[in-house]
């Protein structure tokens, strides 16, 4: 497992390194510079916009750019400079961590907690009236876009009296230090992102934990415990356990999905997550910024798949990792 | 003969309180204020600064303007200059020097404000090329900068190389750093560095001013809060000090659906509104009565009026020709349907004053113009391109050249949806009257690329107002990189304005600008902007359509935000108040 795990991180190397020129070339192919938007700014000359260009290191060719990007990251661990905020890149990203990895994980747990047993349930009891309603119900949230559903629920809760609509905290609570009023708080506008950014994976999960149980209801182990006398509870937990397997290597891809697929939604929602501030940069021409984050949700997936690999391996010792 | 000296000390005493604090127009206060409380507001995208020099970014400006000030102020009604950090001022007979008495105030730390802040100011900020966000353009007149000198610790002067009639204008925009805080931040060897002052992750304390309130809090991306300066100079009427609020908060919402529901929760106090929303807003403020809805006259730069043009310089040399052919642009003039476009994009509320200068900037309007502009005639557009004979030579229903080739150019425009509409109706007007136009949809930054760099045909564009026409200069005067539908009047090199490559009109515009920027006589200045305004109006390089008008919303129980008498929504954050 050890060796296993090492092997996985020594091929990442190689990997986030072939990324980071996709990521360069894909910023670089985005038309016109960071300096070149104040073109159009009056109070702004030619010559300004030339000296700000040499300034950022514009004028630089763009490999001896790429180059100098990637030495800082493997020397110092630098990930650039934001043009826009004139601070280290990482920094920009790290203080937007916390809320970002939090509704991620918060709409995981959302949606296993749903889509599990839902699936269970679906498939022990195909074709009935509740089989149809919670299909039906999961395919309105795959095919509702995220930003649209915000909007419809945002303006629920308005119509039903709301005193505070999107973002994470009521105005006076921002900021404040951590209280139970806030927690309450925070409780009461956390549920609106995590269920309006989980329902659309939602429907994907419960299909695949209903199709996996149906696979297994019929399988021939299934069939043989029944044969041994095995009690029907046990019998579905030995089902259950196979089913959720893949579901795992599922959840190593929901991480990454969650940070990048989301932006519009957090935009919407008013989300302080890196979505909205992703966005922005990618308006500004904030190079170095948009690598970053690129960079940063491509070694999400990596992470992902790797900590999706561990968990099948200890969830069902038979998966013998080579 | 005591109790007299105490009286002669008590009042000498106020005297020097009434001499430093400064009196608010009364047209902020009518209504007598409740103090304290907070006033909540909305700020479309995170700052990415709080450095007004070191970036350009509007987030930054906006709170930028609430905890500094310059040396004198405009009246946000009226654009009068009024006195700010500078007391008042002498401007010799020549119009080259201007003396200002510094105001004997403190930064928001306490630290008295002095003649060294405004000299380190304007070194190391405002007339520092290397500061990202400079003004150094504004305080250079013909090739030569200011010059900027301490008299004394209460005073400064500075020596103009010409007399310069938007100087007032433009120091009003040129806000006062604090010496004490920065000088010793800054790496003299490297004058790039004052870009990364009063950065987002700047301690609150660090960071003083002498505007109504100061800096108390950021919370990354959520919300800045501004607390009221203890030390801040103007007063009201009543003597009641400014800013009447404690606190001013702006959160930071990106999507407007999301800010218009917040509004609606009664979360933000004051905010503008789209024309889509306004309907919808005018309707919540009839049934319920919470909040009340304004429609004023345009008197800000933003939105920035829409305008049509044709490039002078592009590529194709049949259409070169024609676009310079005043008859052709008149044409265009003609087929333009201002009526439909306000009607329709604008759901009605734009008005027709869609012009450099607009007709509530009393300053400097021309009135004249309006009988000048030309209105929705086909019949006449029609006339004017079979004069310049571009007319349908082979019956296919489309207007040909002389050498028998198809007539029709490509009309770029930016993805905003009011551009596009535009764009849309302004062609299905020219092909009632046979003009092939194809339509170009860009994203904004694609679109000024293009346009800036003289590559397009005809475009559409929008351009801020401002109070003075000099700030705007690079636009409206032939012979700068702004006046994009002719950039060859300008050499790319040096940036000097090329004559030869000017129109008879341009060069007469180009010679308004040159004389109202040497003269101090206001009266004089607008004589010359008359002109320009008037040349503009007749051969219209730059068609303008329409400019929307000013929509905001406000709280009932906000008290000091009202529309004038003249159609103005007039407030100020230090003059608000909750009742």
């Amino acid at each position: 497992m050890k060796t296993f795990i090492i092997r996985r991180l020594l091929i990442m190397i190689p990997m986030m390194f072939f990324i980071s020129v996709i990521c360069f070339v894909i910023t670089e192919l985005q038309p016109g510079d960071f300096a070149t938007q104040y073109l159009n700014n009056p109070r702004v000359s030619p010559e300004q916009v030339i000296q700000l260009q040499k300034s950022l290191g514009l004028d630089k060719p763009a490999p001896q750019r790429y180059w100098m990007w990637i030495k800082g990251i493997i020397t110092k661990g630098d990930f650039g400079y934001s043009f826009a905020y004139k601070r280290p890149v990482g920094e920009l990203i790290w203080e937007r961590m916390g809320w970002t990895v939090s509704i991620a994980l918060l709409t995981i747990i959302f949606q296993w907690i749903i889509a599990v047993p839902a699936g269970i349930y679906t498939s022990l009891h195909q074709y009935s009236a509740g089989d149809y309603t919670l299909t039906f119900l999961g395919f309105i949230g795959i095919s509702i876009p995220n930003f649209f559903l915000a909007l419809v629920l945002m303006w629920l809760a308005l119509q039903m009296g709301a005193t505070s609509v999107g973002g994470l905290f009521s105005p006076e609570f921002i900021g404040a230090p951590w209280s139970w009023a806030k927690i309450m708080d925070l409780l009461k506008h956390i549920w609106l992102p995590v269920v309006v950014v989980g329902t659309a994976g939602l429907a994907g999960l419960m299909r695949v934990m209903r199709g996996n149980m149906l696979d297994f209801i019929n399988a021939p182990f299934v069939t043989s415990l029944k044969a041994r006398g095995l009690e029907e509870k046990d019998v579905r937990h030995h089902i259950i356990k196979n089913a959720v397997n893949p579901l795992v290597s599922m959840a190593g891809m929901q991480l990454p999905d969650i940070f990048s697929g989301t932006i519009i939604t957090a935009i919407v929602l008013n989300l302080p997550t890196m979505g909205p501030f992703f966005y922005n940069a990618l308006l500004n021409h904030d190079q170095y910024l948009v690598m970053t984050f690129l960079m940063f949700i491509a070694f999400m997936t990596q992470i992902g798949n790797l900590i999706a690999d561990i968990a099948l391996a200890m969830l069902d010792p038979r998966i013998r990792i080579s | 003969m005591k109790m007299l000296l105490v009286l002669l000390v008590l009042s000498l005493v106020s005297i020097g309180v009434c001499a430093s604090d400064f009196v608010v127009d009364e047209m902020f206060t009518p209504e007598k204020p409740k103090l304290g409380g907070t006033l909540t507001i909305r700020l479309s995208s995170a700052p990415q600064s709080f450095n007004y020099y070191g970036t350009l970014d509007n987030a930054a400006y906006t709170i930028a303007a609430q905890f500094l000030r310059g040396l004198v102020d405009l009246n946000a009604t009226t654009f009068i200059i009024e006195p700010a950090l500078a007391e008042s001022w002498e401007i010799s007979e020549d119009g080259k020097e201007v003396l200002f008495h510094l105001r004997d105030i403190k930064w928001s730390d306490g630290v008295p404000f002095t003649a060294d802040d405004v000299i380190f100011s304007m070194d190391y900020f405002i007339m520092n090329r290397f500061a990202e966000g400079n003004e150094i353009a504004r305080f250079t007149i013909g090739g030569e900068l200011v010059r900027w000198e301490k008299v004394n610790d209460k005073t400064v002067k500075a020596y103009l190389p010409e007399p310069y009639g938007a100087f007032f204008n433009v120091l009003s925009h040129a806000y006062i750093y604090p010496k004490h805080k920065l000088e010793s931040k800054i790496d003299k060897n490297d004058l790039g560095s004052v870009n990364r002052l009063w950065l987002t992750n700047t301690p609150p304390q660090e960071i003083v001013g002498t505007g109504p309130f100061v800096l108390k809090e950021y919370v990354t991306d959520q919300k800045v809060v501004l607390e009221k300066n203890p030390y801040y100079w103007k007063v009201d009427k009543w003597g009641n000090k400014l800013p009447y609020v404690d606190e001013l908060v702006y959160l930071v919402i990106q999507d407007n659906e999301v800010a218009t529901a917040q509004f609606l929760a009664g979360q933000i106090d004051y905010m503008s509104v789209s024309p889509k929303d306004y309907p919808y807003l005018k309707q919540e403020e009839l049934s319920k009565g919470k909040i009340k809805v304004f429609k004023g006259e345009p008197v800000k730069p933003t939105p920035s009026p829409v305008h049509i043009t044709f490039n002078f310089d592009t590529k194709v040399p049949e259409l070169k020709d024609i676009f310079r052919n005043e008859r052709f642009r008149f044409a265009m003039e003609y087929a333009l349907d201002r009526d439909r476009i306000i009607e329709e994009v604008y759901n009605t509320l734009a008005v027709y004053g869609g012009t450099p200068v607009l007709p509530s900037n009393k300053a400097f309007y021309n009135p004249n113009i309006e009988g000048i502009r030309r209105s929705y005639d086909l019949k006449m557009a029609e006339q004017m391109l079979d004069s310049i004979g571009i007319k349908d030579r082979n019956n296919d229903g489309w207007r040909d050249l002389p050498t028998g080739e198809r007539f029709e150019f490509v009309l770029t425009s930016s993805n905003v949806q009011e551009h596009q509409d535009i764009a849309y109706i302004f062609s299905q007007d020219l092909e009632k009257i046979g003009v092939k136009v194809h339509l170009q949809i860009l994203d904004r930054t694609l679109v000024s690329q293009s346009t800036l760099s003289g590559d397009y045909e005809a475009a559409i564009g929008a351009f801020g107002n401002q109070p003075d026409p000099q700030l705007r200069k690079a636009i409206w005067q032939p012979g700068n990189h702004l006046y994009y539908n002719h950039l060859s009047t300008m050499n790319k090199e040096t940036s000097e304005p090329i004559f030869e490559e000017m129109l008879e009109w341009e060069l007469r515009i180009f010679e308004d600008f040159e004389k109202a920027q040497i003269t101090m006589d206001q009266k004089l200045r607008k004589i010359y902007y008359d002109d320009w305004q008037a040349l503009y109006a007749y051969y219209v390089p730059f068609i303008y359509v329409c400019k929307g008008m000013e929509l905001s919303a406000k709280q009932s129980d906000l008290s000091n935000f009202f529309v004038n008498e003249e159609g103005v929504i007039v407030y100020l954050n230090e003059t608000i108040f909750k009742k």
